[in-house]
């Protein structure tokens, strides 16, 4: 755990202006196997000790990739200085950030496993992929775990000490087609917790990688989806993504002030009555999230933010500066990634809400489109127009599951598309395992429901 | 730069000393100055002050690596251990190598200090250009920043290269707003050597700025057709340089036999007009890698001369692995050249019948065998020679394999950001789709 240099420094804090002092540890650890060979076997540490000062509406930050008492003092004297140029050149004239309550919460240390627990796990894995998967061209396997601890002093709100570790192995399968063609499928698995904890037994993988081959084999059967608008079930894991990219973005404040979609939507209705969409902070339905937040960087103790309630727009993502402007209470969005990043208006566990009905139901009720379930990327734009990589779906052709699709993309109007939803599934699936960027990288969560709606996707 | 190469020298003693065979030590100290703008408004200036000491081992053909950013004695002593233990959990593959001829060489190059006021200047300077000459663009956020990096590489067998470098970046994302009338946002990064020239007059940014602010009343396609798609710098690293670097040369798709071009070696590939390097010494890269992560000078390398493809882009493990050669340079963005042409952009659309001008690419991941589809952003429908209104909602889809030999013109207009030279080609036969 980090050594406290910082909360010490209090009394050095500039009045008159918010002070945030944090210091910070980020790990990584990743062991790649291609076609049986360990290609990547790394192990990263960065530490270090940032400040930010915010006086009328200007910021100065400063930060060492040390953590000790000096450096401390020195990136408080940094920042400070830092937000006297910017006075001094532009001045600020926005008002003090209103207080909030203060507080201390504190965490749990947590396990750093050995790189032997991450070779181990991906060479049993590899072997079961050599023995019981014949047909495969190629296989990488993707061990990989990154934490963050963060020890946070705040001048006004509440300090903390957290930390935030996840896991995950990652499977690539490739295989070929009758012609010749490679085609690929792709999964992640794993959550919250270090590696040694959510990666015990290699044999609970082995059923899963059963049923990913069993995907790869429909693939190379597979065929191109038919381009233009169409009715397609969308899979929790691709309701998730478009919760984060199509919507989330665009409701992040800073977003917002520069003009998002979502700048003139808000009481108005964006999507179907059957949608609603929150912003989780650490629990969400009675069960913790895939990577909870309890206190965010600003020293905003967290909690959801609600930003669609029956298909109308409620409200933003924000930190205290942009919940100022729009007053309103700041939920703990501001997070930031490593020791020498400022926090950023970020999301955090970003999901639709489960509906009514069942998957199978919802199948049943298509005459002509699709069924997609996988993604491996997704992008969106402040008009809410999004795009996602689809590598995993399945025709439906009158309400029967059909052939395999090769890979293809879906886009919409995020506000557009969602007033088409006229199902919504009544289980939510979560993920985690990737990174949102924005200036810097981020974990978060997205999660949602299978939603029956109307999408473009591409194709020949 | 005497401190980095000591403690460099130190780190690989101590690694020899646990049992290394081989090992390469980098040693890296930066300096960074932002300033950032959001909403057109400026919101903060950073100084940040970071180190790194990268330290890979061999031990018996097994690798292992570690990266810490402290240079305390205890943190270096637990990260060789670490280090060790690491490549000790590993396989044996005796492919693993790094440079051990020995050379001694130290680069300088740009400016180690950051002039703040001026940089501070120029970065107002492209704000008030921006609102003066372009009243429509709302700028998101925009990102000056100087960094100045010392760096000393040392192997185990004799190399030792010192870099001490300086550069100025700037980076720009804005969308166009008229009312309740808004564009797709746009976003590019320019890397300076000096602050000698106001950053709205550098790489493309007038222009882009200009195209972005005629997008404001974007209708999607009617239909669906085949026909040209004149790919802009950007969007054309993002559709078909990356499919050729990752999917197609790329080491990953060689040592897994997904490459499409593994025996395409010596053929031709693409339209004899097209040629690729990859350069990070060109005269116009600010600021180019000098030595890959096994301790290699890093060289320009031509990937394809003449529609030819002449090489991979494989590291000295990948080329040990598949009896191939080491590139003289890998990597994600590996400062990608394509020779001009000789038509200028108008002129190349002033011959297209029905087609799309596409400034950016939102795609997912292209397939193994070049197939791709995706959103053409911030782009133009052309029809009989002519730019039209703005697109939204419309689909591009085809085959990068099928594009490179489907060339139509080369343009004689170029990208050069800093790291890039790349021209406006357009393709024939690529699928267009909307509602």
């Amino acid at each position: 755990m980090l050594q406290d240099f910082i909360s010490a420094k209090k009394s050095l804090f500039e009045s008159g202006a918010h002070t945030e002092l944090r210091m910070q540890r980020n790990r990584e650890r990743s062991v790649m196997l291609l076609a049986g060979d360990i290609v990547e076997n790394t192990r990263s540490d960065a530490a270090g000790v940032s400040a930010r000062v915010y006086r009328g509406g200007r910021c100065g930050f400063s930060s060492i990739a040390e953590c000790s008492s000096e450096a401390a003092e020195r990136v408080l004297r940094a920042a400070a200085e830092n937000a006297s140029f910017m006075h001094a050149h532009v001045p600020g004239k926005k008002p003090m950030l209103p207080s909030l309550p203060s507080g201390c919460f504190v965490c749990e240390a947590i396990n750093d496993p050995a790189q032997r627990v991450y070779t181990e796990y991906v060479r049993a894995l590899d072997s079961y992929l050599v023995a019981h998967c014949p047909k495969l061209t190629s296989r990488r396997i993707y061990a990989t775990e990154d934490s963050m601890e963060k020890l946070l002093v705040v001048s006004d709100g509440t300090d903390a000490h957290t930390v935030l570790p996840r896991s995950y192995v990652y499977l690539f399968l490739t295989a070929e087609t009758d012609a010749g063609v490679p085609v690929e499928v792709y999964r992640a698995f794993g959550g919250e917790r270090t590696f040694d904890l959510n990666f015990t037994d290699p044999s609970a993988l082995y059923p899963e990688i059963d049923k990913l081959y069993e995907q790869l084999m429909q693939k190379r059967e597979g065929v191109y989806a038919d381009a233009g608008l169409r009715t397609v079930i969308l899979g929790g894991e691709l309701t998730g993504m478009l919760a984060h990219e199509a919507v989330g973005h665009t409701v992040e404040a800073d977003m917002v002030l520069s003009g998002s979609v979502a700048a003139s939507r808000l009481h108005k209705q964006v999507a179907s009555e059957l949608v609603s969409l929150t912003d989780f902070a650490h629990t969400a339905f009675g069960e913790r999230c895939p990577l909870p937040v309890f206190v965010d960087d600003e020293g905003t103790v967290a909690r959801d933010a609600v930003i669609i309630e029956n298909g109308i727009l409620t409200g933003y993502m924000n930190n205290r500066e942009s919940a100022l402007h729009f007053g309103v209470e700041p939920c703990g969005n501001a997070r930031a990634w490593s020791f020498s990043d400022e926090p950023l208006i970020r999301m955090r566990n970003t999901a639709i809400h489960p509906g009514k009905d069942k998957l199978e139901d919802m199948i049943a009720s298509v005459d002509d489109g699709y069924y997609l379930i996988a993604t491996n990327n997704g992008q969106a734009d402040t008009t809410g127009e999004f795009m996602f990589g689809i590598t995993m779906g399945y025709e439906i052709k009158k309400g029967m599951l059909g052939r395999a699709l090769l890979d293809t993309t879906i886009s919409g109007v995020a506000f557009e598309m969602l007033k088409t939803v006229d199902m919504v599934g009544d289980r939510i699936a979560w993920e985690s395992s990737g990174f949102c960027g924005k200036k810097q990288p981020m974990p978060v969560g997205v999660g949602g429901p299978a939603l029956r709606c109307k999408v473009m996707i591409g194709g020949r | 730069m005497k401190k980095l190469e000591l403690l460099a020298q130190s780190v690989l003693d101590a690694a020899k000393e646990a049992g290394a065979q081989s090992a390469l030590c980098t040693v890296e100290e930066t300096e960074t100055h932002e300033f950032n703008l959001q909403s057109g408004e400026f919101t903060l200036l950073r100084t940040l002050f970071d180190r790194s000491v990268q330290l890979s081992v061999l031990m018996e053909g097994r690798k292992g690596t570690i990266t810490v950013n402290s240079f305390e004695d205890e943190a270096i002593r637990k990260a060789v251990a670490d280090c060790v233990a690491s490549a000790q959990s590993a396989e044996p593959d005796e492919a693993w190598e790094f440079d051990s001829e020995p050379r001694d060489e130290t680069f300088t190059e740009g400016s180690l200090t950051c002039d703040t006021e001026k940089l501070f200047t120029r970065t107002k300077e492209l704000a008030d250009d921006i609102a003066e000459r372009h009243p429509k663009i709302m700028v998101d956020e925009l990102i000056t920043e100087h960094k100045a990096i010392r760096s000393v590489c040392k192997t185990s067998g004799g190399v030792t290269s010192r870099s001490a470098h300086g550069f100025y970046n700037v980076s720009l994302m804005y969308s166009a707003h008229d009312g309740e009338k808004a564009s797709s946002f746009y976003y590019g990064d320019t890397k300076l050597a000096a602050l000698d020239k106001p950053f709205i007059d550098c790489a493309l940014i007038e222009w882009e700025l200009s195209s972005i602010e005629r997008q404001l009343e974007p209708t999607a396609l009617d239909g669906k057709f085949n026909g040209t798609v004149v790919l802009a710098p950007t969007a054309l690293f993002e559709i078909v340089l990356s499919t050729v670097n990752w999917n197609f040369i790329g080491e990953d798709a060689l040592l897994d036999g997904t490459s499409i071009w593994k025996d395409k070696l010596g053929q031709q590939v693409a339209d004899e007009r097209l040629s690729l390097s990859f350069a990070p010494r060109a005269e116009d890269v600010v600021v180019g890698a000098r030595i890959s992560e096994e301790g290699y000078r890093v060289e320009n390398f031509d990937v394809i001369r003449d529609g030819k493809l002449l090489g991979y882009a494989l590291t000295q493990y990948g080329a040990n692995k598949i009896g191939g050669v080491r590139a003289g340079c890998t990597g994600w963005h590996p400062y990608p050249h394509i020779p001009a042409g000789d038509k200028s952009l108008e002129e190349i659309v002033a011959g297209i019948e029905r087609g799309v001008l596409v400034m950016r690419f939102s795609g997912g991941e292209p397939s193994s065998n070049g197939d791709f589809s995706g959103v053409a952003k911030n782009s133009f429908l052309i029809e009989n020679g002519k730019i039209m209104n703005a697109l939204c909602e419309t689909m591009i889809s085809g085959s990068v394999t099928d594009m490179l030999n489907n060339v139509r013109a080369i343009s004689s207009n170029v990208l050069q950001d800093g790291e890039c030279c790349l021209p406006f080609i357009a393709f024939d036969g690529v699928t267009v789709s909307g509602k």
